[in-house]
């Protein structure tokens, strides 16, 4: 059975919320960050890297 | 071009696996829904006893409680009976970790004294957002690396 719909959590730029906010680096605070993938270790989180303090980082969505 | 895709798609409704899963992940900014999130505060007796032994209970992936993650939704324990009702949420529907967390969840009630048996249910209703998380929560997600 085909989805009728497309799977709106793989549609690009779509997964996450915050829309494209960068996220707040949880180890020094900077937003001077970019989202390096939609889908981290769970689903529910995304995967993010910080460019001040150069430290990969994890955000819910 | 691969020939060996499934045609079917795991969880399609009919086919006879759990369909109640999905991927979907896009939480709601803002505010936490009144007394959201629940903490157990003024909790008496058995469940006071039954919130403290959830506190014990971590997220198999995070470091953090699941009462601080803000995934109980309402603990009641019928004194009589020793039957102990847990309401609870997921980060999302399609959470792997499903089964495990029921599971640490109901065996943890169950150590609570006074509490025989307990039962756990699953709500989406309101749905999980990160404004769920306590300030404890939300300071060991940061320790672990998660913003928050």
């Amino acid at each position: 059975m085909r989805r009728s719909a497309p799977d709106p959590s793989v549609a690009a730029g779509a997964a996450g919320s915050g829309g494209d906010d960068p996220a707040e680096c949880p180890y020094c605070g900077s937003t001077d960050t970019e989202r390096e993938h939609p889908k981290g270790p769970g689903l529910c989180r995304s995967m993010h890297f910080c460019d001040d303090c150069g430290e990969p980082f994890e955000r819910f969505g | 071009m691969p020939t060996s895709m499934p045609t079917d798609t795991p969880g399609a409704p009919g086919d006879g696996t759990d369909s109640e899963a999905c991927a979907y992940t896009a939480y709601e900014d803002g505010e936490a829904p009144e007394e959201y999130p629940k903490t157990g505060a003024g909790a008496t007796g058995a469940e006071a006893d039954v919130w403290a032994a959830l506190y014990e209970v971590e997220d198999p992936e995070m470091p953090v409680s699941v009462v601080d993650l803000g995934l109980i939704y309402d603990v009641s324990v019928d004194e009589d009976s020793g039957l102990c009702e847990v309401e609870m949420t997921l980060t999302y529907t399609g959470c792997p970790a499903r089964d495990m967390i029921l599971n640490d969840v109901r065996c943890a009630a169950e150590t609570a004294p006074g509490v025989d048996r307990a039962d756990v249910r699953l709500r989406y209703t309101p749905g999980w957002t990160v404004a769920m998380v306590t300030d404890a929560g939300r300071e060991a997600l940061r320790e672990f690396g998660l913003s928050v």
